[in-house]
């Protein structure tokens, strides 16, 4: 479970998280939906260490942040909004440097690298150096990264922008069968077909603070749109379009 | 071994081969490191070779034409820098146009009047317009005016003249410079240089594994690993010391290999630089390789952009070459202990000694290498706080 609590955190006097407080249950995915500037990458950036709050607590799997980043980060897998691989190793080198900074060595280091590479069908990948590589296959060779140490957490933010069909499906499906395992997963999209079809709950932010919080189609009705997209800019912006609205876009 | 296996497996291990591998499979870093730790052994080599040449062109020649009557005038006046050539016959204009700078001709009666103690002439032919005419009759006037000054007293004691009357003062000049010191001083930018080249090899490696790793966004990754700050900053600052460190052990080598080709004698030193002296050069230039990549790496996070880290450590590159030749100019006794406890001024002076041969003292050495070490230690620290900025990705 993924605990944040009264969370605060201001960059150059601008409060960009204001008292934010919301749970994320073990074995669900969940979606974290907010406009550009909401205060979604800040807030899972405090989640996994990388920043410090101003004030709050966020505690993973039990484990306050803020004390033992380290042992967090044990819990974690990371997809950020950046690849950000290394050109000069292959995609081999590269998830075994990885695995072993999480502290994999000997027949379990092994073990997990053929398991990420079967499950993300990295086999024409394997031995080849990053440099060249298509978004889709960086993408794959970014959560073949997260996920080589089996966290219990997969902490994934816009993991399927300037994906093909293809690489977005794999991803997906990937996700599933990791929320079917038990994994907890949170990550956040603007594409709202994506977030209908995945998540178990949304988390809707705006202007540094949780506008809203339930189950999908819950979130839809209580705010009485059909769409989730609708719903997310009733949420988000404090109004929905209306149809006629619609109908002249 | 099996300790050594272990931290090699685990987690910091890991860090260090990642860095490393990056740093090694750079071919345009590597490149640099090579092609600078080559170049200026071959450029100390190829000018130290150029100005003994041109020392040894610089040698004056004198034909000496009637020499036969008297065969001692030149023996007495050859010596360093004036060949002197005795001749039958030859015509002065043509020897001039010639290989000679001078040309000397003994008078016919030059015997007869000496024995008379007469004043037998002495014809000295030159070319006014020659540039190397005036600095041979120069060397000529010096070898003559002592030959002079002897047969005088020769002559006037023979006449039961105190030859001390005929000369107030003798004014000798005296060089109390060893062949070493002239040595230490032409190979003097030496340790300098080998000490810039650490900088020099580094300085890509610095910049990609620092703010190229930053504009890859590649260092967000690497910071969410369960690892210190330290350990990360600990890794790549080995990595980027091993670059510096290979450049350096290179360029020792290179000058090594070189060393017979440079004139050894006239620069005063002994062949200095065996194996044991490389190994001991790399093992000097270790800790100091350490403390100039972990100075690169600080400076490079705390740049603006990769170009900003670039010029910066374009900069520092050249600032210890010009702050170790201040001080070499200055009045400072470099050599004192206090100073050898500073890096960059300790190992360039045991740099120095080893070069001409000199020895250097252990405890000097271990205690000046656990001072560059200590501040390493210091610099990585700093390097970890500076990991956990905000601006460092770009979260403001």
């Amino acid at each position: 479970m993924i605990e944040v609590r009264s969370l605060h955190k201001e960059f150059a006097g601008r409060s960009v998280l204001r008292d934010l407080s919301f749970e994320i249950p073990d074995g669900r995915i969940t979606a974290l939906l907010g406009a550009n500037g909401a205060g979604k990458t800040t807030c899972l950036r405090i989640v996994t260490g990388l920043l410090k709050a101003d004030a709050g607590q966020v505690r993973v799997g039990g484990i306050d942040v803020a004390r033992d980043p380290l042992a967090v980060r044990r819990l974690l897998g990371v997809v950020g909004d950046r690849e950000g691989l290394y050109e000069r190793l292959s995609v081999e080198e590269y998830l075994t440097l990885f695995a072993q900074m999480q502290g994999l060595r000997g027949s379990a280091l092994s073990q997990s690298l053929d398991a990420v590479r079967s499950e993300l069908e990295l086999d024409d990948l394997w031995k080849r150096r990053t440099v060249g590589f298509s978004q889709g296959e960086r993408m794959k060779v970014s959560l073949a990264r997260a996920l080589v140490h089996r966290p219990q957490h997969l902490i994934l933010d816009e993991p399927t922008r300037g994906l093909d069909v293809l690489a977005a499906r794999l991803l997906r499906r990937t996700l599933m069968r990791l929320r079917d395992s038990g994994t907890t997963i949170v990550f956040s999209s603007h594409v709202m077909s994506e977030v209908l079809e995945l998540s178990d709950r949304v988390l809707v932010m705006a202007d540094g603070q949780l506008v809203g919080d339930d189950e999908p189609r819950a979130l839809m009705a209580n705010s009485g749109c059909d769409n989730l997209e609708d719903t997310f800019v009733a949420l988000a912006y404090g109004q929905a379009e209306s149809p006629e609205q619609e109908a002249l876009v | 071994m099996s300790f050594l296996k272990q931290w090699l497996q685990g987690p910091m291990g890991a860090l260090v081969y990642k860095e490393s591998l990056e740093a090694w499979r750079d071919k345009r870093a590597l490149l640099t490191a090579v092609t600078f730790a080559l170049l200026f052994p071959v450029m100390i080599t190829g000018t130290t070779v150029f100005v003994f040449k041109v020392k040894s062109e610089n040698e004056s020649r004198v034909a000496l034409l009637g020499g036969e009557q008297v065969p001692l005038l030149a023996q007495r006046l050859a010596g360093d820098q004036l060949r002197v050539d005795v001749l039958q016959e030859g015509e002065p204009s043509a020897l001039l146009a010639g290989e000679y700078d001078l040309v000397l001709q003994v008078g016919e009666d030059f015997v007869s009047q000496y024995r008379e103690f007469g004043v037998p002439r002495l014809y000295v032919y030159m070319d006014g317009a020659s540039k190397d005419a005036s600095r041979a009759r120069r060397q000529l006037q010096e070898r003559l005016a002592p030959l002079q000054q002897q047969i005088v007293q020769q002559r006037a004691i023979a006449r039961g003249v105190a030859p001390q009357l005929l000369a107030p003062w003798r004014l000798e000049v005296r060089d109390i410079s060893t062949p070493s010191d002239r040595g230490k001083l032409i190979l003097a930018s030496v340790p300098a240089l080998l000490i810039m080249t650490l900088f020099v090899a580094s300085l890509a490696t610095a910049v990609d594994a620092s703010a190229g790793e930053r504009e890859r966004l590649s260092l967000e990754n690497l910071l969410m690993q369960p690892l210190p700050p330290w350990q990360v900053v600990l890794a790549k600052t080995v990595a980027v010391a091993s670059m510096g460190w290979l450049g350096g052990v290179l360029s020792v080598c290179a000058l090594t290999a070189l060393m017979p080709v440079m004139p050894l004698e006239e620069l005063g030193m002994h062949q200095a630089s065996s194996l044991s002296g490389v190994v001991t050069m790399g093992l000097l230039l270790m800790p100091l390789a350490l403390l100039v990549a972990v100075v690169q790496l600080l400076l490079a996070l705390g740049s603006k952009s990769f170009k900003d880290a670039q010029m910066r450590l374009s900069i520092l590159q050249v600032a210890p070459l010009f702050m170790l030749m201040a001080l070499d100019m200055s009045q400072v006794q470099l050599d004192k202990p206090i100073w050898q406890l500073l890096p960059l001024v300790g190992q360039q002076q045991w740099l120095k000694a080893l070069l001409v041969g000199d020895v250097v003292s252990l405890p000097m050495v271990l205690a000046g290498s656990v001072v560059s070490l200590l501040l390493v230690a210091v610099f990585v620290l700093i390097g970890a706080r500076a990991l956990r900025r905000e601006s460092l990705l770009g979260a403001t």
